[in-house]
């Protein structure tokens, strides 16, 4: 690591150059230690490019780990609740991983390039857990985050442009498959993959690349409505999409103070990526059976459809009693569905058993004067967002 | 697959012969595997010296156990000779003690009387199994509240003081009551005496309870010989197992669990010969019931991190020199010679021979404890515990093996200056051998230190105590469990109720 770094409150990324210079608003936060733009220019103009054309994000700031070893196909499997063991290589899965408690930690991406060899790509740091389930196989691993330049590429026109970038045969890519490029004299590792629940594909490189791909990329885009994007426009993408974030939709494990804030994959909505019957053990099995066999999960995650269009952005939801029986974790006015759109944790049976007759009690915040708004709520599929283009393949093309 | 046994217990050391004999009295079917050739595990003449007496409730469960034990008086060698000589009895102590110091011997009084009160509430909760307290059920925290009561029920003032000296240091209140140091030294001796600590290392006061807690809480008396040796021991539990059809194969090291929808239903040995049993019983150690039985693809994150935090590494060597005649110790009798001989002159000579083990690195200037065995023979034995020996020396056992040998032989001259002539024969055996002769990680006498953050329902771990592992049908039952190492079986015992209340 430079010397310097350690003076320097939070670190740049490799696009630094080429985002601050898109950045017309100076606005910036803090993404595990990197300084990123939350927003460029404005995000409904960035939000609508998402949907409409292509958008870029710098997501270098991702954790990522490099696991090595003959036993890494093994340790990986052993590290999450989905079952791995049938992976294909050069494939992307979603994956979320527990404690003993089987408690959700955090969800990620693993890339398996090999038996021998993956990528795991992350929000919460985890380098030390993985050194602590480590014991037993022979695996090592390296924290890749600062020596990985990473890049989505989002939206309905992100394949023509990365095929202009010089990604051949690139429509063929299925979704969650990757591949290596050589373009402009430098390796590019593409996945299809995304955090906005559209057409999509994610970037990666070494560092020393990553300002001419940053221009490369937005001169090929220059016809296909391509403008780099930030937080805030990702954050109402990704609520369209349904995607859960940690310590925003729950509360990773290891971060939670509080025991009971803690949930269980059935909690969040995450069941389908637990496999029980999986043969060999992995981290938290033992507490997952358990909870399954005793069907004591006690919250739910769900999708809500919410009457009128003011966003229920931190509502209590309330039954027909006026009961407090969940919040709502994020919330927008989606403008492709035109619905309000929410997502929420619920105390059971409601959202499981009980669908109906759940309400939201919104404020509107109108020029320092709350508007206190009691919102009928429907139960809906998380995934509010999901166009056929998502999964097509081969990708639709457009010049 | 048909199960063969109902019980297989792993290790024949005293615990998992306890737990299989009391299990097959209440007809199971029991195997005990044991990779050694012979059986009792460390309860073997070349680690133990002394011992406490094996509890009534133990032996009762076993329908009696017909050993004899010697009680042992304890004297602390002086350089100049004068010794204190120590046999567990307040009045002879006050006498003893008031020879050298008249304060001292009063306040020795008080101090005994204290101790003794505290560890008495301690031992009530000595012998059943500990509370759970991730379980949260309502007779864990009663068992919890009971010793809260027990210690609460000796007064205001006592419990004050409880809570002062609980994670105290055994020095500093050795200082605020006696003025002399070999008898400061006898104490903190005893109060360190198998631990990784020092008499100034926080804790080691607790220490001393625990131990007082098994050895009838006394501080000198409660130790005692068995008659005939350990061997007489081993053999009269190899005689109940026979009687109750316990089945024992020796030379058989288990290799690991054998498992079924992530239960435990038998076990393979390295021979490969797969053995099964309703319930599987670990007499190893914490961390070779974890990460070698069970196996470490089989545990939560968590719960590897636990063990690998477990603390165990050992201190004590044993070292035994056969003698061709009996050594002349400086103003020794023969009934000194007969007693528990202590080498640790004040407080500050145990702690600098703990300080380089703070580093793994060894004191030449060691404490002992010593026994002489056979002495009215003509080929007497002399006993040694070494302490501090620590475990993966940086030096290299195998380097400075014979040079320790010699320090704590040239040491031990001081105090029988002939020694060396007397000498045919030197083995010793450090916590490294105990590690490969014993398959004990660590090589510590205890499974694990008997500290405050593995005592109790933290022991072994949390999560893994009450004697069950966090696979089901496996259990424990040795030292590394409540209420740890010394030759009390209350660790089997309880193991087998745990079993026992499952079924």
């Amino acid at each position: 690591m430079n010397r310097d770094l350690r003076f320097t409150a939070l670190k740049k990324t490799p696009f630094h150059s080429r985002t601050s210079l898109a950045s017309r608003t100076n606005k910036y936060y803090n993404w595990n230690g990197f300084t990123v733009p939350t927003e460029y220019s404005t995000t409904e103009l960035e939000y609508t490019a998402a949907r409409n054309g292509t958008s870029v994000m710098d997501l270098t700031p991702m954790c990522k780990y490099m696991i090595n070893g003959s036993d890494a196909n093994k340790f990986v499997d052993y590290l999450v609740t989905r079952d791995l063991s049938q992976m294909e290589d050069n494939t992307v899965a979603y994956i979320i991983w527990c404690n003993e408690d089987g408690k959700v930690m955090d969800d990620g991406t693993i890339f398996k390039f090999s038996n021998t060899k993956f990528m795991l790509c992350c929000a919460v740091k985890i380098y030390n857990w993985l050194h602590d389930s480590a014991e037993g196989f022979d695996v090592s691993f390296e924290d890749a985050t600062d020596t990985t330049a990473a890049l989505a590429i989002q939206g309905p026109t992100s394949c023509s442009t990365l095929k202009n970038y010089g990604a051949d045969d690139l429509e063929l890519l299925k979704p969650f498959g990757m591949k290596q490029y050589n373009i402009n004299g430098y390796d590019v590792l593409i996945s299809r993959t995304g955090f906005t629940g559209d057409l999509g594909y994610e970037l990666w490189t070494d560092p020393a690349n990553a300002e001419n791909m940053w221009d490369s990329i937005m001169e090929a885009g220059k016809e296909l409505k391509i403008r780099p994007f930030g937080m805030h426009a990702l954050e109402m993408t990704r609520i369209e999409a349904g995607f859960i974030q940690t310590n925003t939709d729950f509360m990773a494990a290891e971060d939670s103070l509080r025991p009971v804030r803690m949930r269980s994959p059935y909690e969040i909505g995450m069941g389908w990526l637990v496999h029980l019957n999986k043969e060999s053990y992995f981290v938290g099995k033992r507490a997952l059976k358990k909870e399954k066999e005793t069907g004591n999960s006690e919250r739910c995650l769900v999708g809500l459809d919410i009457d009128g269009d003011k966003p229920a952005v931190g509502s209590v939801i309330y039954n027909e009693k006026k009961e407090d029986i969940g919040i709502v974790t994020a919330a927008m006015w989606s403008p492709t569905m035109k619905r309000n759109v929410a997502l929420a944790s619920l105390k059971r049976p409601y959202g499981i058993k009980i669908k109906e007759n759940i309400f939201a009690e919104i404020y509107h915040p109108e020029e320092l004067e709350y508007k206190k708004i009691w919102a009928k709520c429907k139960v809906v599929k998380r995934q509010f967002f999901s166009p056929e283009r998502r999964n097509k393949v081969p990708a639709d093309l457009y010049e | 697959m048909s199960e063969n046994y109902d019980v297989i217990v792993i290790g024949a050391g005293h615990n998992g012969l306890v737990c299989a004999n009391i299990l097959a009295k209440k007809n199971r079917k029991v195997l005990i595997c044991e990779a050694r050739e012979n059986c009792g595990g460390l309860v073997e003449e070349s680690i133990t010296n002394f011992v406490p007496q094996i509890p009534l409730s133990v032996s009762s469960s076993l329908g009696g156990l017909p050993v004899k034990y010697k009680a042992k008086s304890t004297i602390a060698l002086s350089e100049s000779g004068q010794h204190i000589r120590l046999v567990g009895n307040q009045h002879i102590d006050h006498k003893v003690i008031s020879g050298f110091s008249s304060k001292d011997a009063d306040r020795y009084v008080e101090f005994h009387d204290k101790m003794s009160s505290f560890s008495k509430a301690l031992g009530s909760f000595m012998m059943a199994s500990p509370p759970r307290i991730m379980n949260n059920t309502f007779s864990d925290y009663f068992k919890l509240f009971k010793l809260g009561m027990n210690v609460r029920m000796l007064g205001k003032k006592k419990f004050n003081e409880f809570a002062r000296m609980i994670g105290l240091n055994i020095a500093d209140e050795l200082e605020d009551n006696f003025e002399n140091t070999l008898l400061q030294g006898l104490i903190a001796h005893d109060a360190v005496l198998g631990s990784n600590l020092g008499p100034r290392s926080p804790g080691s006061l607790i220490n001393l309870l625990y131990r007082m807690a098994t050895h009838d809480n006394s501080i000198f008396g409660g130790i005692y010989e068995i008659d005939g040796g350990s061997k007489a021991f081993v053999d009269t539990l190899l005689d109940i197992s026979n009687k109750n059809k316990v089945e024992i194969k020796t030379s058989s090291s288990v290799k690991r669990c054998i498992t079924e929808n992530d239960k435990a239903i038998g076990v393979e040995l390295h021979s490969g010969e797969k053995i099964y049993a309703k319930k599987i019983i670990s007499n190893a150690d914490p961390r070779s019931t974890y990460f070698s039985l069970l196996g470490t693809e089989n545990l939560d994150t968590d719960v590897k991190r636990r063990i690998k935090h477990h603390r165990s590494k050992g201190k004590v060597a044993k070292l035994s020199l056969s003698l061709n005649k009996q050594p002349e110790f400086i103003n020794c009798d023969k009934n000194d010679l007969e007693s528990r001989m202590v080498i640790a002159p004040s407080i500050d000579y145990i702690e600098e021979a703990f300080n380089p083990s703070k580093f793994d690195k060894l004191s030449m200037e060691p404490i002992l404890e010593m026994k002489l065995k056979n002495s009215d023979q003509s080929n007497p034995v002399l006993d040694i515990q070494v302490q501090y020996a620590s475990y993966g020396a940086q030096e290299g056992w195998d380097k400075i093996k014979d040079n320790y040998v010699d320090a704590v032989i040239k040491l031990i001259g001081k105090y029988a200056p002939d020694i060396q002539s007397c000498i045919e024969t030197k083995t010793i055996v450090t916590p490294d051998d105990i590690e490969k002769n014993f398959y004990v990680s660590g090589g510590h006498w205890h499974h694990g230190e008997i500290q405050i953050d593995q005592l109790f329902m933290l022991r072994p771990i949390p999560g893994a105590s009450q004697y069950r592992t966090h696979l089901d049908g496996l259990y424990m039952c040795g030292a590394g469990t409540h209420p740890g190492g010394g030759l009390t079986g209350i660790p089997g015992k309880n193991a087998a109720q745990a079993i026992l209340e499952d079924a």
